[in-house]
C-alpha cells in the first residue's frame, strides 16, 4: 500500500471510519427529533418550510455520499476480486472499506426515511 | 527456542506440564469459588442464567394457568402482578443479557485463540455480583415483596410510595447492581475482541460471533448507562422524595419513559444479535461452506447497532407526543428492518450455495428464523404508529415480543446448547430428544403465541389478572395456555437430555467438522485454553490453514509454554492483530468474590434504608478494589521481554493505548460519561417541560460564582495530572509526585466547590424538579472530584511504593483517562447549573 | 401457513362473538381506518412469509454450488437489501399521512376525561358557560360529529381506549393529551385502561355509548337538570347519614364532591364499579360494604358497619337516579 496517489486513497480507513456514515445518520436523527421536540415545546410550531431541517438533511445525505464515495474509491483498487479473506493488508482495507461503503447505503436510506415525516406532518398536533 | 524444538516429545510434555500447573484450578471446598479461568467462571454463568431462565418460566405458567378461563381466581391480582413483572424482568436481566455475557465468556476466548480474556478476576466479580443481584431480585417473590409494577416500572404508580412498596426498590436497586455486572462484562469482551486476538487474525478474519459480540458489547456501554441515570433519578424520588416524576412539583413521568426505552430499545438488540451470532457461526459448518457475505453481516451488525438507538419512542406512540416526534421514530424503526433482512438472507445464500448436512442445531435455526421472521413482521407492523395505537399494550404487542424473543433469542440459544454441548463437555447430546424437544417447542410457542395476536385485536390488554366471559376470549386465551404447558413439556425435555448426558460416553473432537478456532477444544479439556497461540491466516483455519491441529496441539504456534510459572495471553493490535505483548493475567483470588459482596451490601442496605449499614459496605467496595487493583495489576515485571517462538520476542509490559488496561478504562468511562449525559437530559427536559426555567422563585439557581470556582479547580486538577503524566514520561518523578499533589488537593476542593452553589443558594431539592436536577448534577460531578482525589492518591503512592515509574507508568496513563472526562463532566454540568439559568 | 390448526384458530377466534370492545368490530371512522390497514398489513406479511419459507426450502435442497458466490451476493443486494428497502419506502409513504389526526373546529364537542385508580371521571364540555355536565365510567358520543378527548390523570399513568372507536392514548399526569374521534355508529360499547395502572387494573372499564346527534343533544340537555329520583328516601338519609357525600356528587342536591364518581343519573348506568359487575341493587349493596372484594385495590373504604338492609336502601336510591 503506497502513501502517495489521490487524497481519497490516502485516507484510511479504520475502525472508526467504519461508523462514519451511520454516526451522521445519527446526528441527522438526534437533530430531527430535538428540532421537532423543542419548536413544539418552546414556540409550539415550527416552521412551515423548515430550512434548518432542509439543510441538514442535504449537508448528511452528502457526507455519507462522500464516505461511500472514498470507501467505493478503495475498494476498487486493483488486485483480487471478493471475498477478501486473507490476512494481508489490503484485503483488511478492502474489507472494511466494503463494509464502510455497505454502511453508506443503509445510512442514506436512513436519512431519508427520516426526512420523510416531514413532507407529510407540518405541525405539533 | 526453534520451531524444531517442538519436534522432542519430551520437551512438549514438560511444556504441558508447566501449563497445567500454571493453570490447575483451586481445590478445596471453599477455595473453588475463587477461580476465575473463564471455563468455570462462564459455566458457573450459565448454568445460572439458565436456572432463572427456568424459574421465570414457571412464573409464566402460573399466570397462563390464571389466564386460561375467563373470571378465573386461581392467583389475586397483587400475586398476578408480580408474577409479569418478575417474569419480564427476569427473562430480561436475568436470563437474556447475562446468558449472552456467559456464552460470550466461555467462547470468546476460544474462537480468539487466547488462553483467557484479558480481566478474568473482572469476569469473576460480574458473576458473583449477577448471582447476589439476581437471587435477590427473585427472591423476593417467596416474601410476596416482589416488584409489582411491570418490568418497564412506570412512575408515578411506582415512585409513590404509598402504592408501591418495597418491590419498587428491590427492582431498582437489585437490577442496577446486575447492570454494573453488565457494563463489567461488556468491558471485559470488547477489550478481548479489539486486544486478545491471536496474531494474524486481522478485522477481515475475525470469527463473526466476535464481530457481533464487539458490537453488542458497546451497545451495552450506551444502553445501560441512561437506565442508571434512570434508576438514581427514581431512588431520589423514593428514598428522598425529589420529585423528578412528581407532575405536581414540577417533574414529569415522561422522563422515566424516555429514559428507560434509551435503554429498553437497544436492549432487544441487544440480546437478539448474540443468538445471531451463533447462527453466523453453526450455518457455515452445516452448509459446510464459508459465509457467503461477511461484510454484509458487519453492515447489519453495526447498522443495527446504530439504528436501535433511533427506535425508542415507539414504545411511547400513545404518550400523546407530537406526531412528528413519533413519525421519525416510526421512520427509523422500519429502517432497522433492512439490517435484520440481510442477515436472514445471507444465512439463506449460503445455505444455497453450500452442501447442507441436517443435524439438531440446523433444525432448531430453521425453527427460530420461521418465529422470528413472524415476529419480525408483526414488528414492521407495530412499528406504523396508527396501527400500534391499536395494538399498543394489547395482547397483540405480547404476541409480537414472545415471537421476537422466543424466535430471536431462546430458540437460537437452543440451537447453540445443541451446538457447543460437545464444546464444553466433550459430548453430544441427543438427536432424537433434541428432535422431540423442537417440535415441542415449536408448536407450543406457536400455539401459545399466533392467538394472542387475535385476542389482542380483540380488545384484550396486557397485563390483566382476568377478563370477562362476555369479551368471548375464553377460547383463544385456553389455546394460550394449552400452547404453554407444551412448551414448558419441551422445555422439560431438553432437562432431560442435558441430565441424561454425563452417562454418555465422549464425541470425538470437532464433532461437527467445523472450521473456526474453538474447535480445537479438545473433549479432554485442559485449563490452559489452548496449547499454543496460532498464526491466522484464514476465516476458518481449521478447513484452510494445512495441519492446523496438529501445529496448534504440538506446540509449533505461540507461546507453548509457560517458562515463569505465569498465566499469559497475548496482545496484538487493534485492526491487523500484530502481536504488542503479552501480558499476565489474573490468577485465581478472593477478591472479586468479596468486591461483589460488599457492593451487594451496598445496593441491598439500600433497598431496607440501612444506611449506615450500605455506607460501611461503600467503604468495604472501595477497600476491596483498591486492594484488588494494588495487588494484581499493572505489575512491573521481572524482565522487559520474553521470547514466545518463532524468534519473537514481546514486551510483558504495556501502557498507554496499546494497553488492555487503558482501553478498559476508556471503555467504563464512555459508560460513565452516557449515564451522565442521561442526567444532562433529564436538565434539559424539564427546560423544554416548563415555560419558566428555573422558575421565578428559584430564578438565581445555584449562582455563578460557586460553579466557575468548582469548574476553574476541575480544571487545574485535570491539567495537573496531565503534566504530571507527561513529566513523569520524561523522567520528571519528583516533578510528577508534586502535580498529583497539587492535583488531589483540588479534587477535593472541587467536592466542596461543587456543592456549595446549590447549598449557599438554599436550593431545596424536595420543593420543585429544578432544583433537584441540579443537585444531582452537582453531587455527580462532586462525586467524581471525590474519585479523581482517590486515583491521583492512587498513582502518588503507587509511584511511592516503586510500582509505578518512567518506564512503567500504566497508572498514571489510565488516570489521566479518567481525568479527561472528570474534566469533561465538570465543564458541562457547571456550564448547565451555573450559565444557563442567565441565557435560558 | 403450514400448520392446519391456524385455521382452525382463525375460525374460532373470528366467530367468538366480542361486538363490545374489539378493533375488528368497529364503530369509528379511526378505527375503520386502522382496520383497514391492518389488513393490508397481514395480507403483507403473510405473502413476506410464505417467500421466504420458500426460498428457504429452495435454499436448503439445493446441491452444493447452485449458487454461486457472485449469485449469492447479487441476491442478498437484492432480496435481502434492496427489496426490503422499496417494501419499507412504500409502507412509509401510505403510513405517515395516516398519522395526521382530524381536523377539529371551535364548536367540536369536548369531552374531559380523568383517569384514576380505578374508574374514571368524565366532564362534557368542560369550558362551557352552561353548568357543567360531569359523570363518570360512562362516556357517551353523538355519531357523525367530531369529538375531542381531552385526557388527564391525576394519580398514575391510565390509558383510554375504546378498541372498536380509535387507537388508545395515555392519560399522564401533568399533562392532557388530545384524542380526536368521529363515531360513525350507534351502539353501546366498552372501552378499558390500556395502561398497567395498579392492582385493580384489569377491573378498570367503562361503558361507551355512541348516540344519533338529535339523542345525544337530548340526552345532553336532560341530563344538565336535576337527576330525577332525588327526594327523601330512607336512602337518601343514609346516603348523608353514613357520608357518602363526602366523596361523591349527585346534581340536585347539596353533594357536590369531586373525590369519588359522580353519582347522578347513576339508575341509567349500564354496569357498577367501571365496567366490571351487572348494576344490580344487590351487588351494589355489596359493592358499598365491601368495595375491595369487587375490586382489590380500590380507593373507597370499605363500609362494614352498614347494615345489608341499610346497603340495599342505599343501592334503591341510587337506582332510582335517573
Amino acid at each position: 500500500m503506497t502513501d502517495r496517489g489521490k487524497w481519497h486513497e490516502r485516507l484510511k480507513v479504520t475502525l472508526w471510519t467504519l461508523i462514519v456514515p451511520p454516526a451522521i445518520w445519527a446526528g441527522h436523527f438526534l437533530m430531527a427529533y430535538l428540532w421537532a421536540a423543542i419548536s413544539c415545546a418552546k414556540v409550539g410550531a415550527f416552521a412551515t418550510f423548515p430550512t434548518l431541517f432542509v439543510v441538514g438533511t442535504i449537508i448528511a445525505l452528502t457526507l455519507i455520499a462522500l464516505s461511500g464515495w472514498i470507501a467505493w474509491k478503495q475498494t476498487h483498487r486493483p488486485g483480487d476480486s471478493a471475498p477478501h479473506q486473507d490476512s494481508t493488508d489490503i484485503d483488511r482495507l478492502r474489507f472494511l472499506a466494503k463494509s464502510t461503503l455497505l454502511l453508506a447505503g443503509l445510512s442514506f436510506v436512513g436519512v431519508i426515511f427520516t426526512a420523510l415525516p416531514v413532507v407529510f406532518l407540518r405541525n405539533c398536533l | 527456542m526453534s520451531l524444531h524444538d517442538q519436534d522432542d516429545p519430551a520437551l512438549r510434555a514438560a511444556q504441558e506440564d508447566r501449563l497445567r500447573a500454571v493453570w490447575k484450578p483451586p481445590q478445596g471446598l471453599f477455595l473453588r469459588w475463587t477461580d476465575t479461568n473463564n471455563n468455570r467462571v462462564g459455566v458457573w454463568y450459565v448454568l445460572t442464567a439458565f436456572g432463572f431462565m427456568l424459574f421465570a418460566g414457571v412464573l409464566a405458567l402460573i399466570m397462563r394457568t390464571q389466564l386460561a378461563v375467563p373470571d378465573n381466581d386461581l392467583v389475586s391480582a397483587n400475586s398476578f402482578n408480580q408474577l409479569f413483572t418478575l417474569h419480564g424482568s427476569m427473562m430480561m436481566f436475568l436470563f437474556a443479557v447475562p446468558m449472552f455475557e456467559a456464552v460470550s465468556i466461555i467462547l470468546l476466548p476460544q474462537l480468539l485463540g487466547a488462553r483467557d480474556l484479558p480481566f478474568p478476576r473482572l469476569s469473576a466479580f460480574g458473576y458473583w455480583s449477577f448471582l447476589i443481584g439476581g437471587v435477590f431480585v427473585s427472591g423476593s417473590i417467596f416474601f410476596n415483596a416482589a416488584p409489582d409494577g411491570g418490568w418497564f416500572m412506570y412512575p408515578p404508580l411506582t415512585t409513590r410510595t404509598d402504592l408501591s412498596g418495597l418491590g419498587a426498590d428491590i427492582w431498582m436497586l437489585g437490577l442496577s447492581f446486575i447492570e454494573v455486572s453488565s457494563v463489567a462484562a461488556a468491558v471485559e469482551l470488547i477489550v478481548g475482541v479489539l486486544k486478545c486476538r491471536p496474531p494474524g487474525m486481522r478485522l477481515n478474519l475475525m470469527p463473526l460471533y466476535a464481530w457481533y459480540i464487539l458490537v453488542v458489547a458497546v451497545m451495552i456501554l450506551f444502553a445501560f448507562p441512561p437506565l442508571i441515570a434512570g434508576d438514581i433519578l427514581f431512588e431520589m424520588e423514593r428514598l428522598l422524595d425529589w420529585p423528578f416524576f412528581d407532575a405536581n412539583r414540577g417533574g414529569d413521568p415522561l422522563l422515566w419513559q424516555h429514559l428507560f426505552w434509551i435503554f429498553g430499545h437497544p436492549e432487544v438488540y441487544i440480546i437478539f444479535l448474540p443468538s445471531i451470532a451463533l447462527f453466523a457461526m453453526l450455518v457455515p459448518t452445516f452448509a459446510n461452506r464459508h459465509l457467503l457475505g461477511y461484510p454484509w453481516i458487519v453492515l447489519a451488525a453495526v447498522g443495527t447497532a446504530f439504528l436501535s438507538f433511533g427506535l425508542w419512542v415507539h414504545h411511547m406512540f400513545t404518550t400523546g407526543l407530537p406526531k412528528i416526534s413519533l413519525a421519525f421514530f416510526s421512520a427509523a424503526s422500519e429502517a432497522v428492518a433492512i439490517p435484520t433482512g440481510v442477515q436472514i438472507f445471507v444465512f439463506i445464500a449460503t445455505l444455497w450455495a453450500g452442501r447442507v448436512t441436517w443435524s439438531t442445531p440446523l433444525l432448531y435455526a430453521t425453527g427460530s428464523l420461521a418465529i422470528f421472521v413472524i415476529g419480525g413482521l408483526t414488528g414492521v407492523m407495530v412499528a406504523v404508529a396508527p396501527f400500534d395505537w391499536q395494538a399498543h399494550d394489547s395482547y397483540f404487542i405480547v404476541a409480537h415480543l414472545h415471537y421476537v424473543l422466543i424466535g430471536g433469542t431462546l430458540m437460537p440459544l437452543f440451537a447453540g446448547l445443541y451446538y457447543y454441548w460437545p464444546l464444553i463437555t466433550g459430548k453430544k447430546l441427543s438427536d432424537r430428544l433434541g428432535r422431540i424437544a423442537f417440535w415441542m417447542l415449536f408448536a407450543g410457542a406457536n400455539l401459545t403465541f399466533f392467538p394472542m395476536h387475535l385476542s389482542g385485536l380483540m380488545g384484550m390488554p396486557r397485563r390483566v389478572f382476568t377478563y370477562p366471559a362476555e369479551l368471548g376470549l375464553g377460547g383463544l386465551n385456553l389455546m394460550s395456555t394449552a400452547g404453554a404447558y407444551l412448551f414448558a413439556a419441551g422445555v422439560a425435555v431438553i432437562c432431560v437430555d442435558l441430565a441424561l448426558s454425563p452417562r454418555r460416553a465422549k464425541a470425538p473432537r470437532n464433532p461437527w467438522n467445523a472450521g473456526t478456532l474453538e474447535w480445537l477444544a479438545h473433549p479432554d479439556d485442559e485449563d490452559w485454553g489452548i496449547r499454543s497461540v496460532p498464526l491466522v491466516e484464514s476465516r476458518y483455519p481449521i478447513w484452510d490453514q494445512p495441519d492446523f491441529v496438529r501445529k496448534v496441539d504440538e506446540g509449533r504456534f505461540f507461546l507453548p509454554d509457560a517458562e515463569e510459572g505465569r498465566r499469559e495471553t497475548i496482545v496484538t493490535t487493534v485492526l491487523d492483530a500484530r502481536p504488542l505483548a503479552v501480558i499476565r493475567l489474573g490468577t485465581p483470588s478472593v477478591k472479586p468474590m468479596l468486591t461483589a459482596i460488599a457492593l451487594g451490601g451496598v445496593f441491598i442496605f439500600t433497598t431496607y434504608h440501612l444506611y449506615w449499614a450500605a455506607l460501611a459496605c461503600g467503604i468495604a467496595t472501595l477497600a476491596c478494589t483498591l486492594w484488588w487493583l494494588w495487588t494484581g495489576t499493572a505489575e512491573i515485571p521481572e524482565k522487559p521481554c520474553k521470547p514466545i517462538g518463532h524468534g519473537l520476542e514481546l514486551p510483558l509490559y504495556l501502557s498507554g493505548p496499546a494497553a488492555p488496561g487503558w482501553w478498559a478504562m476508556f471503555i467504563t468511562m464512555m459508560a460513565d460519561a452516557t449515564a451522565f449525559s442521561g442526567l444532562v437530559f433529564g436538565y434539559f427536559f424539564f427546560w423544554t417541560r416548563h415555560a419558566d426555567f428555573p422558575p421565578a422563585t428559584m430564578a438565581d439557581g445555584p449562582g455563578i460564582l460557586w460553579p466557575m470556582v468548582a469548574l476553574a479547580v476541575g480544571v487545574i486538577g485535570w491539567l495537573a495530572t496531565i503534566g504530571a503524566r507527561d513529566i513523569h514520561a520524561r523522567g520528571g518523578v519528583a516533578a510528577a509526585r508534586i502535580l498529583l499533589l497539587l492535583g488531589i488537593t483540588h479534587s477535593i476542593v472541587g467536592v466542596g466547590a461543587g456543592l456549595a452553589g446549590p447549598w449557599t443558594s438554599g436550593l431545596d431539592p424536595q420543593a420543585h424538579s429544578y432544583p433537584a436536577i441540579v443537585w444531582t448534577l452537582a453531587i455527580w460531578t462532586s462525586a467524581h472530584a471525590g474519585v479523581a482525589a482517590i486515583m491521583q492518591g492512587y498513582a502518588l503512592a503507587r509511584s511511592l511504593a516503586g510500582k509505578m515509574n518512567p518506564d512503567h507508568d500504566a497508572d498514571l496513563r489510565n488516570v489521566s483517562i479518567y481525568m479527561h472526562f472528570y474534566a469533561l463532566s465538570a465543564v458541562v454540568t457547571y456550564a448547565t447549573i451555573g450559565l444557563f439559568p442567565e441565557v435560558a | 401457513m403450514r400448520n392446519p390448526w391456524l385455521w382452525a384458530l382463525l375460525v374460532a377466534g373470528l366467530t367468538a362473538c366480542n361486538a363490545e370492545q374489539s378493533t375488528l368490530h368497529v364503530f369509528g371512522a379511526e378505527a375503520r381506518a386502522v382496520r383497514q390497514m391492518a389488513l393490508v398489513l397481514t395480507i403483507g406479511a403473510v405473502l413476506i412469509v410464505a417467500i421466504m419459507v420458500a426460498l428457504y426450502v429452495r435454499a436448503v435442497r439445493a446441491p452444493e454450488g447452485r449458487l454461486s458466490h457472485d449469485g449469492g451476493m447479487r441476491m442478498v443486494l437484492w432480496l435481502g437489501a434492496i427489496g426490503p428497502t422499496l417494501i419499507l419506502t412504500a409502507l412509509l409513504i401510505y403510513a405517515l399521512p395516516a398519522m395526521r389526526p382530524r381536523a377539529t373546529a371551535p364548536g367540536d364537542l369536548t369531552i374531559r376525561v380523568e383517569g384514576e385508580q380505578f374508574w374514571w371521571r368524565v366532564a362534557y364540555d368542560p369550558a362551557s358557560d352552561l353548568s357543567p355536565l360531569s359523570s363518570a365510567n360512562e362516556v357517551r358520543i353523538p355519531v357523525g360529529r367530531t369529538v375531542i378527548f381531552e385526557l388527564t390523570a391525576r394519580d398514575v399513568i391510565h390509558s383510554f381506549w375504546i378498541p372498536g372507536l380509535a387507537g388508545k392514548m395515555d392519560m399522564i399526569p401533568g399533562r392532557t393529551n388530545r384524542l380526536v374521534v368521529q363515531a360513525e355508529k350507534a351502539g353501546r360499547y366498552r372501552g378499558v385502561c390500556a395502561e398497567f395502572c395498579g392492582l385493580s387494573h384489569a377491573l378498570m372499564a367503562f361503558d361507551v355509548v355512541a348516540m344519533d346527534g338529535a339523542d345525544f343533544d337530548a340526552w345532553m340537555a336532560r341530563s344538565r337538570a336535576a337527576s330525577t329520583g332525588v327526594t327523601a328516601s330512607r336512602g337518601a338519609r343514609l346516603f348523608d347519614a353514613h357520608g357518602c357525600g363526602g366523596c361523591h356528587a349527585i346534581r340536585g342536591t347539596p353533594h357536590d364532591a369531586d373525590i369519588g364518581p359522580d353519582l347522578s343519573r347513576f339508575g341509567e348506568r349500564p354496569t357498577l364499579g367501571a365496567g366490571i359487575l351487572p348494576p344490580t341493587p344487590a351487588n351494589v349493596a355489596a359493592f358499598i360494604r365491601f368495595p375491595q372484594d369487587a375490586k382489590p385495590g380500590a380507593r373507597m373504604p370499605a363500609y362494614p358497619q352498614i347494615s345489608v338492609a341499610d346497603a340495599r336502601a342505599i343501592a334503591d336510591y341510587l337506582k332510582g337516579l335517573k
